[in-house]
């Protein structure tokens, strides 16, 4: 996603010089956040999650490489060596190489029925079995991609029990007291969690049939999930020898990597944020990604462009989304606005009495006006935040 | 191009997004006084219907219901992620009481 909204933007300002994309996959560029949701139950229109549409690259002047990979690459010669033994040379380099699937020594996970979903075939697969009619799924993991697809499978008629080893799922992303009423939402809708017990091997002779707990417990599943998270892929920036940080590529403002001409952007980007305490952040959520991406062609086609969006993130669970603005850490004191019973309700993160984020269901008018807050740099107390009568657009206006 | 007649001016209540589709395309239709502004109804991010979001006054933007992101009336660009592309606008004529869209 990062890779293409870097190809997209720098034909957009009005970069005149060869663009070739290369991608691993043979699925043209596509938005990954729907796969773990509308993909695997059938309601997405692929159409608009698979795009641009194939023409826009040759209209656009973008050289497409699908199912390649970069093998080889020379930082000094400004060289790049392709699986299919190509040879491609640059003036400026952009990495996106996103994540791979999380390796886990779980016993069985290469049985057939055991899915991921990262990719677009591995999503379209688990839609191909769900199609066929109501199927219980194991899914091991809860985190978001292992709730969203736990919610939608359940909305679309489907069981789902979630596995998860940490004993309070999404408490690191969202913060204790948050994760607990996102969980117990998700439970009333349908979907059964397991806390605190990991898997122990997935069963099933010639096909995944359940998986069996470490207390024991066997859960009996038509299809497994395995969705416990993943790392960044790092070999080609290693290959060409940018530093490291945070467990991803360091990049400066302008998403350019230790080595110039060579720039990092989305999941393995470890970036600088006035948002965020650290010296440098990874964030591996898609509105994040696509603006790196776009800041790295503006930098490319004109020298300038710096990234500093406010972070954001959404997750779709069933009927529900959470929409997340700001950089949230789980030590966050939290004040509530609203109905934690929904439909309604907006947590807001407090880190010594400052607001620093904000996770809103069904509340887009409070949203909006912490987007505000934060644009002006105002912070509301504690007791303004609670109460629902206060108008944060009009705080943030006042200054 | 072909201007359609989408209805008259008091089927589009002032401040709220309306529905209304003019020969097969989608639009969110918002009256701000004795102007009309027409939008695409697919907000180009996810699947969302923009008309079933809120009128964002002091930004004349539709706001989409999912995940947030305002789009102006005017130049159909997102104010925010997670949308980065812009709707596409539709020009308006208002003749007597009848609202024609340009599609």
């Amino acid at each position: 996603m990062a890779g293409r909204a870097a190809a997209v933007t720098l034909r957009r300002v009005g970069y005149q010089g060869e663009i070739v994309l290369v991608g691993d996959e043979t699925t043209p560029p596509y938005d990954r956040p729907p796969l773990s949701k509308s993909v695997i139950v059938g309601t997405a229109d692929l159409d608009k999650v698979i795009k641009p549409a194939l023409e826009t690259y040759a209209e656009d002047g973008i050289d497409l490489r699908l199912g390649v990979a970069v093998t080889a690459a020379d930082a000094t010669a400004r060289t790049a060596t392709l699986s299919d033994g190509a040879e491609v040379a640059w003036d400026a380099l952009v990495i996106a190489t996103g994540c791979a699937p999380r390796e886990v020594p779980i016993p069985g996970l290469d049985k057939p029925g055991v899915f991921r979903i990262t990719r677009m075939d591995e999503a379209l697969a688990i839609q191909a079995v769900l199609a066929s009619g109501p199927k219980r799924l194991a899914i091991i993991g809860g985190g978001f991609i292992g709730m969203e697809a736990a919610t939608a499978a359940v909305a679309h008629g489907h069981t789902a029990t979630v596995i998860e080893a940490a004993p309070e799922p999404m408490a690191r992303p969202l913060g204790l007291a948050v994760a607990e009423h996102v969980l117990r939402w998700a439970t009333d809708r349908g979907v059964e969690v397991l806390a605190g017990v990991g898997v122990e091997e997935v069963l099933g002779d010639d096909r995944a049939s359940g998986v069996k707990l470490a207390n024991g417990e066997i859960i009996d599943a038509d299809l497994v999930i395995c969705a416990i998270g993943q790392v960044p892929r790092l070999g080609l920036a290693q290959l060409l020898g940018c530093a490291e940080e945070a467990g991803g590529v360091r990049v400066d403002a302008s998403m350019q990597t230790s080595v110039e001409g060579v720039y990092a952007v989305g999941d393995i980007a470890a970036f600088p944020s006035k948002w965020a305490d650290e010296d440098r952040i990874r964030i591996e959520h898609a509105a994040v990604a696509i603006g790196h991406g776009q800041t790295a062609a503006e930098h490319i086609a004109t020298g300038e462009g710096l990234f500093e969006d406010l972070p954001s993130f959404w997750s779709d669970q069933g009927d529900i989304t959470l929409n997340m603005v700001g950089v949230a850490r789980p030590e966050d004191e939290i004040v509530w606005r609203g109905d934690r019973d929904l439909p309604a309700c907006t947590a807001f993160y407090l880190r010594d009495g400052v607001l620093r984020a904000a996770m809103s269901v069904g509340d887009m008018k409070t949203l909006r006006g912490v987007r505000k807050l934060f644009a002006a740099g105002v912070s509301p107390s504690a007791d303004q935040l609670a109460d629902p009568d206060v108008d944060l657009a009009a705080l943030a206006a006042a200054g | 191009m072909a201007q359609v007649s989408i209805g008259s001016l008091s089927d589009f209540p002032e401040g709220t997004p309306t529905f209304a589709e003019a020969d097969g395309t989608r639009l969110c239709i918002v009256r701000v006084g004795d102007t009309v502004h027409a939008i695409c109804d697919d907000c180009p991010h996810a699947e969302a219907s923009l008309s079933e979001g809120d009128f964002i006054a002091e930004d004349m933007a539709v706001e989409c219901p999912l995940h947030g992101s305002a789009f102006n009336l005017e130049s159909g660009d997102p104010d925010a992620p997670p949308a980065t592309e812009a709707v596409q606008v539709f020009p308006v004529t208002i003749d007597g009481d009848d609202v024609l869209v340009e599609v």
